[in-house]
C-alpha cells in the first residue's frame, strides 16, 4: 500500500513538472497545428451527419479564441502574425456547413475586410449568407458598405442598402443609399457604419479592433473638416496638417491609434504612415484564399 | 408483448443506463457558458449545443441498446427460456423494440427539457433578435426520436442475422452515417458539378438514395435554431416515410428471427 502511494505521488509530481512546458508548447503551436486540418465544407457536409450546425459553430469559436489570443497579446510579448489565410479557409468551411452561422459572416466582415482588405472574399461569403439568412438586414448592410466604401460600386451599394432598409424598416439605410448615389461623405459614412458594428458585437477582441478603427476615422474626419474649412477661407489646399494647426483650424495634430503619423497627400487627402493598420511595414503577405 | 416491453425498460433501468445519461446531461450546464462566446448569435449557439448534445446522446443509446439488447438475450440464452413460454417470436422482437424506443423517447423528453432550461437561461441574458419558436424545438427533438427509432430497427435487423454484437453495432453506425449523407450525395449527382460523373455511378447513387434510409430528412435543427417556420406538409410526409420504412425493416427482422435456429 505504501509503495503504491509513493508510486502515485511520484507520477503526480512528474505530471505537475511536465504540465508547464506542455502548456507552453501547446500555446506556441501554429494556427494550422492548433486547429488541425479543417477539410472543405463541401466534404465535411458528408461526414457531419446531423451535427453540421455544431461543427460550424465549433470551428468559428476556435477562430474567435485564436484571434482573441493574438490581438490581446501584451505589448512586451512577441506579436506573431495572424494567419488570415487559415482563418478565411475555416470561415468558408463553416458557412458551407451552416450558411446561417452569423458569427462566421460577422467575423469575415469585421476582420477580413478591414485588416486584410479582402473585400471580394468577404462579399462572396456575405452574399452566400444572404441566400439563407433572408430575414437579416445586416448582411446586405455589410455588402452595401463594402461595395460603396471600398469597391466604389455605388449602384450595388445603393441596391444593398435599399434591401437592408426593406428588411429592417430603418430609414437610416435609405439615407445611406441616397448618399451613395452621389458619392459623398465617405469618412462620415464609415464612422456611421463602424459605430453600428461596434455596438452590435459582444466579442471583446473584435470590439477593440473596431474601436481602434473608429478612433482613427474620427481623427481623419477632424483633419478633413479642418482642411475643408481652410480651403473655403483661403481658397487653396493647405500644404500640411501642421499648417492647419498654425492657422487654428486644428488644436493639435490628431493621434493615429495605429502608431503612424497623419499627413496630407498631393491631392489633399488625409493619409497616415501606418496606412491605418498595425505593423503595416513588417507584416507578411496576408493574401487570403477561398 | 406488453410484458416484454415492460421487462425491457426495467432491464435498461436495472443496467443504470439512465444514471449514465443523467451524468452525461451534466454537460448541458456548459451550454450557457459556451454560448456566451458567440459574437452575434448567443441564442442560436445555445440551441445548437442543446440539440446537438441531445442528438448525440440519443445516437449512443440507439447504437448500444439497439445493437446489444437482442444479441445479449440470445448470447446469454435468456431468449431460449422466454421463447419457451407461450409467446410468439414476433411479439418478443416487437416488445423489445418498443421497450427501447420508449426508453429513447423518455430520455429525449428529459434531455429536451434540460436543454431547453439551460438554453432559456442563456437567452434570458442576451435576448435574440428573432423570438425562439419553441414549437420547432419540440419538433426537432421528436423527429430525432423517430430517426433513432428507425436506426434501432436496423440494429434489430442486423441482430437477427448476427452471432456477435459487431454487425448490429457497427452496421448501425455505418447505416447512420451513410443515411445521413444520402441526401447530400443525391443533390450532388443532380447538380451541374456532377456532369463529369459516369452515368453508371449516378444511377448507382440514385438507386442507393431510394433504398437507404434518409436520416437527413429527420433533421429539423435548422428550423429550431434559426426560428424558420415549419412546413407541416413536409413534417407529415416525413412521418409517413418513417412509418412505412420502420414497418418494412421490423417486418424483415421478424421474418428473419422467426427463421433463426436457436
Amino acid at each position: 500500500m505504501k509503495k503504491m502511494l509513493l508510486y502515485l505521488l511520484a507520477c503526480t509530481i512528474l505530471l505537475a513538472a511536465v504540465i508547464p512546458p506542455f502548456v507552453g508548447y501547446q500555446k506556441q503551436k501554429s494556427f494550422a497545428e492548433q486547429l488541425g486540418v479543417v477539410p472543405r465544407g463541401e466534404v465535411l457536409r458528408y461526414v457531419a451527419a446531423d451535427q453540421k450546425e455544431f461543427l460550424a459553430a465549433s470551428v468559428v469559436l476556435k477562430v474567435l479564441i485564436y484571434f482573441g489570443g493574438r490581438s490581446q497579446a501584451l505589448p512586451n510579448q512577441v506579436q506573431l502574425p495572424v494567419d488570415y489565410p487559415g482563418i478565411s479557409r475555416i470561415l468558408h468551411s463553416a458557412v458551407k456547413l451552416d450558411p446561417r452561422n452569423m458569427d462566421a459572416h460577422y467575423f469575415a466582415q469585421a476582420i477580413l475586410v478591414w485588416d486584410v482588405k479582402q473585400i471580394d472574399v468577404a462579399n462572396g461569403l456575405l452574399e452566400y449568407g444572404m441566400r439563407y439568412r433572408d430575414w437579416d438586414f445586416y448582411l446586405p448592410f455589410f455588402v452595401g458598405f463594402n461595395s460603396g466604401y471600398f469597391l466604389k460600386d455605388y449602384e450595388k451599394a445603393a441596391r444593398m442598402y435599399r434591401r437592408a432598409a426593406e428588411l429592417s424598416g430603418n430609414p437610416l439605410f435609405i439615407q445611406l443609399a441616397g448618399r451613395y448615389l452621389y458619392e459623398a461623405g465617405r469618412t462620415e459614412h464609415a464612422i456611421v457604419y463602424l459605430t453600428a458594428m461596434e455596438k452590435s458585437t459582444r466579442n471583446e477582441s473584435v470590439k477593440k479592433n473596431l474601436r481602434t478603427r473608429l478612433e482613427a476615422l474620427v481623427a481623419v474626419r477632424a483633419i478633413e473638416n479642418a482642411r475643408d474649412l481652410f480651403a473655403s477661407r483661403f481658397g487653396r489646399q493647405p500644404h500640411s496638417i501642421g499648417e492647419l494647426v498654425q492657422r487654428g483650424m486644428l488644436s493639435s495634430i490628431p493621434h493615429d491609434p495605429y502608431g503612424g503619423t497623419f499627413y496630407l497627400d498631393e491631392d489633399g487627402s488625409v493619409r497616415s504612415t501606418s496606412k491605418l493598420a498595425f505593423g503595416h511595414l513588417n507584416q507578411p503577405s496576408t493574401e487570403v484564399t477561398q | 408483448m406488453k410484458n416484454i416491453l415492460r421487462i425491457t425498460i426495467l432491464g435498461i433501468m436495472r443496467d443504470r443506463v439512465f444514471h449514465g445519461i443523467t451524468v452525461a446531461a451534466l454537460v448541458f450546464g456548459l451550454v450557457p457558458v459556451i454560448s456566451q462566446l458567440s459574437m452575434r448569435q448567443v441564442t442560436e449557439l445555445a440551441l445548437t449545443l442543446s440539440l446537438s448534445l441531445t442528438s448525440f446522446l440519443l445516437l449512443l443509446l440507439s447504437v448500444f441498446l439497439g445493437g446489444v439488447s437482442l444479441w445479449k438475450d440470445i448470447d446469454r440464452r435468456y431468449a431460449y427460456s422466454i421463447l419457451g413460454l407461450p409467446l410468439r417470436r414476433s411479439d418478443y422482437v416487437l416488445g423489445k423494440y418498443l421497450g427501447i424506443v420508449s426508453f429513447i423517447l423518455l430520455t429525449a423528453t428529459v434531455l429536451g427539457i434540460v436543454g431547453a432550461l439551460f438554453s432559456y437561461s442563456a437567452i434570458g441574458v442576451y435576448p435574440p433578435n428573432r423570438p425562439v419558436l419553441w414549437e420547432n424545438y419540440v419538433y426537432a427533438i421528436f423527429f430525432d426520436v423517430l430517426k433513432y427509432a428507425l436506426l434501432v430497427s436496423f440494429a434489430f435487423l442486423f441482430s437477427t442475422i448476427s452471432t456477435s454484437f459487431f454487425l448490429p453495432m457497427f452496421g448501425a453506425v455505418c447505416i447512420f452515417f451513410v443515411g445521413s449523407s444520402s441526401q447530400e450525395a443525391y443533390n450532388y449527382v443532380n447538380s451541374p458539378e456532377a456532369a463529369a460523373l459516369h452515368p453508371a455511378a449516378k444511377s448507382a447513387i440514385t438507386a442507393l438514395y431510394y433504398v437507404l434510409p434518409n436520416f437527413g430528412a429527420f433533421d429539423f435543427k435548422t428550423n429550431a435554431i434559426y426560428s424558420i417556420p415549419m412546413d407541416y406538409q413536409g413534417l407529415m410526409l416525413t412521418f409517413v416515410y418513417f412509418c412505412c420504412y420502420v414497418s418494412i425493416v421490423l417486418g424483415l427482422a421478424v421474418i428473419l428471427f422467426n427463421r433463426r435456429q436457436l
